[in-house]
């Protein structure tokens, strides 16, 4: 099988790459840290790879607003090779913080294709603070993500502004573009309530993706949960692999088709 | 203060001819903190040298000789008791930034803990996030990648009335959701997880705060660093933030008592900035992969001029530097200011000529400013220069070698007495009450906000039991490396109230404690960091406590066998006439073997036995009990070290057979609220009968804070086996969804596991919710 060129891209504050790449590593795939000063002096180009993900963290401190500053600079340096990447058909996901530089770049929620302005928000909250702790998600649609992920998995979230907020005809049409990936729910499955839903997203929204489906945002980290130690309650529940495992999982195989 | 200035922003001092009392004018004009004594023995070096001293030279011989630099009040009682614990797996100990120990065959942990109490006292915010990213570089400069932070804080009680702070103090509420509000943001956006510490409030801590913050690393065995410079012609590199005037004087600060003043101290505080230091983290570690780095130290308290002193002078070369090349914040900075600045995110690196290209390489793609300042040379001297023209010349002995002091102290004697209160009609009140004080109650408002997960290599969580129940654990578990499944535990201690009692006891009683929290886990105690938090040293019965509390530390770890591999020394904790009561805080690391087999402090089945391990005695000193009820007491829990050592080894082997589901120690609050917080945790009820335990009264059996006691959840079918290992009495059974406890054939209360969870979510959610 063809391996897939993976690339972690960084700046100044994003923090969660290790975690990732070991993920990607784990998968078999070619997996390499790009640092935006790369792509902007010509170093590295992303058309060398077939999958970019922008990891969690705090990009450029996020002092602006989470990712503002990421988005503006990865704008400013590879809008129009993202533009094409995304065309093409290639993969895009951000975790966290990526999930926030993508909204801020347009290319999610994306409900037709990519957008000039944000068209949604991670907004800060309901508790007002940042809070680490896990969640219970609910499968949504199977597609390149999902596929080979079980119907309820658990995984961490660690942020303080990912409460998913947009205007209602653009909700509208990420619902009937079947964008939404993964809800929170209770842990039972059924509809949750804070802490639950941790952050008080509409629709309790944790993970969606752009009309053509393939760019991700997530909010919840699946490269904190790729073993089974590393989920809280491994003392209770045997597993093989760490429920994020399965979304690493899923787009390595669905990867076969390029 | 006669001066003149020789070239620009450079003066010379006359001291040659200064009275005493113009020494002591010279001593405020500079801000240097330091005694007449010192002052003399500084004009007496003069007068050897047959010259006067610029501003810079007089700077940094008084940083040099600060308390915070050169322990001076410590040193010799550290030596007497804390240091010189034999240990087969320490591989530096108390010489550079912080211990290294021996991990496995290729790896080593690195860990230190250090206060920052005072500038958090003044700014919390600013003050705790620097303590943060202080530590962090300690740290990184032995060449290890930090992987957990924790951070033990102390405070007034939170609901303490305004019209009662002394002016200039600032509110316990405040200080605290400042203090956390900095950690939380400089710890999470450097990408190291927070997954343990401790948050006490007490009246004591009104007026002097305390902030400690840990770090833990690990570095391959050929990749440490030290922090020493041993041969001429290297070239020092400053990498990461620029210079400015935030941090000036920190260390002269740390060294007084605070005031109303202090305030105007702020300057004092660092600011840190985690967005630089979070690429430095990444520069730094790709340089000594590259292993091009020849000796690193940080930039923390005293600036540049501790680091290349200490450095050179360690590996006996001298020093030539460049102030002019020093990149700044500000223009016009002068050199005094340039050389004892403590701004953050500073490191200094050693660096042979060949490599520098490669570390301007690296620098840049960061995005991470450099400049060369100056090298090492032959000789013993520290040269500074200004633009070409030298303003220091002095031997690096004089500036580094400090001053040492065995100030008279005196043990306090304190009469044993305890009043025997009437015992409560209503015990459900008394526990809900307890769960409810700040001290026992849930902290998860605090641990939240600290990401713990960052990393991915915490597999025992501070917070621990079925998600969305979790209670507090009693320490985290870190898989470090990938493909290995050896574990590093870590925990913080601290119980200031027995220690105000008794220091010695005090300190017993922290060791104890730091071995259960760390066998509850299954791991086996390894090494401690001790972060020593005292009053003023210059009175004796402070001395006294110091004396005491290190002879504890000393004699229980020396028995134990576990070395004090790092550690910090926090004196003049004293403001209005008033001290903080002896809290040395140890931060301790166990290994964990294997951790598949770690486990933690939630209960986990219906039907499985519950046991007590250890002796539970009527000493009700410094409990929360009797803080609650306001009885008295100065019988403190007394620690026999042999039943420690064996308790912890019979623990740990039924840990290891995999007889024990759940454990957790017995500490503040007793065993009743270990038990609640089992329940708690696992979501689950229990029975227990309190007659196993013997004849003494119901509350004392519940809320004694007696020492080396744990709790543990046996698997069914496996006591036999368990009852041959550890001496322990069986007091009940995991069932049903309520904590019913009686003492005999008498029932003492019946609480649902959601009111209990309840009452001790309260306990600081109530404020700040």
């Amino acid at each position: 099988m063809k391996r897939m060129r993976v690339a972690i891209l960084q700046i100044e504050g994003t923090n969660c790459e290790e975690e990732s790449y070991i993920a990607f590593e784990e998968m078999g795939q070619d997996v390499e840290y790009v640092h935006l000063n790369l792509l902007k002096k010509r170093k590295k180009s992303l058309e060398d790879y077939d999958l970019l993900f922008i990891p969690g963290g705090f990009s450029a401190g996020d002092y602006v607003r989470a990712g503002a500053i990421f988005a503006a600079r990865l704008k400013a340096i590879s809008m129009g090779d993202l533009k094409k990447f995304v065309d093409e058909g290639k993969i895009v996901m951000g975790v966290c913080n990526g999930f926030q530089v993508l909204i801020e770049l347009g290319l999610l929620p994306g409900v037709d294709g990519i957008s000039d302005r944000p068209e949604a928000a991670l907004m800060i909250n309901d508790s007002n603070r940042f809070e680490c702790r896990w969640t219970y998600l609910r499968k949504e649609k199977n597609n390149i993500f999902t596929r080979e992920v079980p119907e309820v998995i658990s995984l961490p979230v660690a942020h303080a502004e990912g409460k998913f907020l947009t205007d209602n005809k653009t909700l509208e049409k990420i619902k009937e573009n079947e964008q939404i990936i993964f809800r929170y729910v209770k842990p039972d499955g059924s509809k949750a309530v804070y802490p639950w839903n941790p952050n008080g997203s509409i629709e309790d929204i944790a993970a969606l993706t752009n009309v053509y489906g393939n760019v991700l945002g997530i909010m919840p980290h699946p490269e904190r949960a790729f073993f089974p130690h590393q989920h809280p309650d491994w003392m209770r529940k045997e597993r093989t692999h760490g429920d994020g495992y399965y979304i690493f999982k899923s787009i390595v195989e669905g990867k076969i088709k390029y | 203060m006669r001066l003149k200035e020789i070239t620009s922003k450079v003066y010379e001092i006359d001291i040659l001819n200064a009275s005493n009392e113009e020494l002591m004018e010279i001593n405020d004009a500079l801000g240097l903190a330091l005694s007449l004594e010192e002052m003399q023995k500084l004009q007496g070096f003069f007068q050897s040298m047959g010259r006067n001293p610029t501003d810079i030279e007089i700077h940094a011989i008084a940083q040099g000789w600060s308390e915070h630099c050169s322990y001076k009040s410590s040193k010799p009682v550290l030596r007497k008791y804390i240091f010189g614990i034999p240990s087969k797996h320490a591989l530096i100990v108390m010489q550079d930034d912080a211990g290294v120990v021996e991990f496995d065959e290729n790896y080593a942990y690195v860990f230190k803990i250090e206060s920052h109490n005072h500038p958090s006292a003044v700014e919390p915010y600013g003050g705790a996030a620097t303590g943060v990213g202080g530590i962090i570089r300690d740290i990184l400069n032995m060449g290890a990648k930090p992987i957990a932070l924790v951070d033990p804080l102390f405070f007034g009680p939170l609901e303490y009335p305004y019209e009662k702070l002394n002016p200039g103090i600032k509110h316990p509420r405040y200080l605290m959701q400042g203090v956390i509000a900095g950690i939380r943001d400089y710890g999470n956006r450097v990408g190291i997880p927070t997954v343990a510490g401790i948050t006490y409030f007490h009246e004591d801590f009104v007026n002097n705060i305390l902030v400690n913050a840990g770090c833990l690393g690990i570095v391959r065995k050929d990749k440490i660093v030290r922090s020493i410079v041993d041969k001429p012609g290297l070239k020092f590199v400053m990498v990461g933030g620029r210079t400015g005037r935030d941090g000036i004087h920190g260390v002269n600060f740390a060294s007084k008592i605070l005031t109303e003043k202090s305030e105007e101290e702020k300057q004092a505080v660092q600011l840190g900035n985690p967005i630089i230091k979070e690429p430095l983290i990444h520069a730094v570690l790709e340089a000594n992969d590259a292993g091009i780095i020849r000796g690193m130290k940080d930039l923390g308290g005293g600036g540049l001029g501790s680091v290349i002193g200490e450095m050179c002078h360690a590996g006996g070369v001298g020093a030539e530097v460049h102030l002019d090349k020093v990149l700044l914040k500000e223009k016009d900075m002068a050199p005094w200011e340039i050389w004892v600045s403590e701004s953050q995110e500073r490191m200094l690196l050693a660096i042979e000529e060949k490599d520098i290209p490669k570390i301007k390489e690296i620098c840049e793609k960061w995005d991470i400013e450099m400049s060369v300042i100056g090298q090492s040379v032959e000789g013993g001297y520290l040269d500074i220069y200004w633009h070409n023209e030298r303003i220091v010349h002095l031997p690096l002995e004089f500036v580094t070698a400090g001053v040492e002091y065995d100030r008279p102290f005196k043990i306090k004697k304190t009469e044993k007495m305890q009043e025997i209160p009437l015992e409560p009609k209503n015990y459900r009140n008394v526990l809900l009450s307890l769960l409810k004080s700040p001290n026992i109650g849930s902290k998860e408002w605090i641990i939240r906000q600290y990401d713990h997960e960052v990393q991915g290599k915490t597999v025992i969580k501070p917070l621990q039991g079925v998600i969305g129940y979790e209670a507090h654990g009693d320490a985290a578990v870190i898989k470090p490396l990938k493909n290995s499944w050896k574990g590093l535990a870590l925990t913080t201690v601290a119980n200031p109230q027995i220690g105000k009692i008794d220091p010695y006891m005090g300190a017993l009683y922290t060791v104890d404690e730091a071995v259960r929290n760390l066998v509850a886990v299954g791991a086996r105690p390894h090494s401690f960091s001790d972060g020593l938090n005292f009053g003023n040293p210059e009175r004796e019965e402070i001395m006294g406590e110091f004396h005491e509390s290190c002879r504890g530390l000393g004699e229980a770890a020396r028995f134990l066998g576990i070395p004090y591999v790092s550690g910090n020394v926090s004196f003049y904790n004293e403001a209005f006439g008033k001290n903080i009561p002896p809290t040395p805080i140890l931060m301790a690391v166990g290994i964990v073997e294997d951790i598949r087999r770690a486990i933690t402090s939630d209960l986990k089945e219906e039907g499985n036995p519950i046991y007590i391990v250890g002796e539970t005695k009527e000493e009700m000193g410094g409990s929360e009990y009797y803080r609650l009820i306001g009885a008295k007491s100065t019988a403190v829990p007394m620690v026999n070290l042999q039943n420690l050592k064996d308790r912890m080894e019979e623990l740990l082997e039924a840990i290891n057979r995999g007889l024990i589901l759940s454990c957790h120690d017995i500490t503040h609050g007793g065993l009743a609220v270990s038990i609640a917080e089992m329940s708690i945790g696992g979501n689950i009820g229990a029975e227990i009968d309190l007659a196993n335990i013997g004849f003494t009264r119901a509350d004392f059996k519940l809320f004694s804070e007696s020492p080396t006691r744990w709790v543990c959840e046996v698997k069914r079918g496996k006591e036999k086996e368990f009852e041959k290992i550890v001496k322990g009495k069986r007091i009940g059974t995991v069932e049903g969804e309520t904590l019913k406890i009686r003492d005999g054939n008498r029932w003492l209360f019946n609480i649902h596991v959601n009111i209990l969870r309840e009452s001790w979510r309260d306990a600081l959610r109530r404020y700040f919710e």
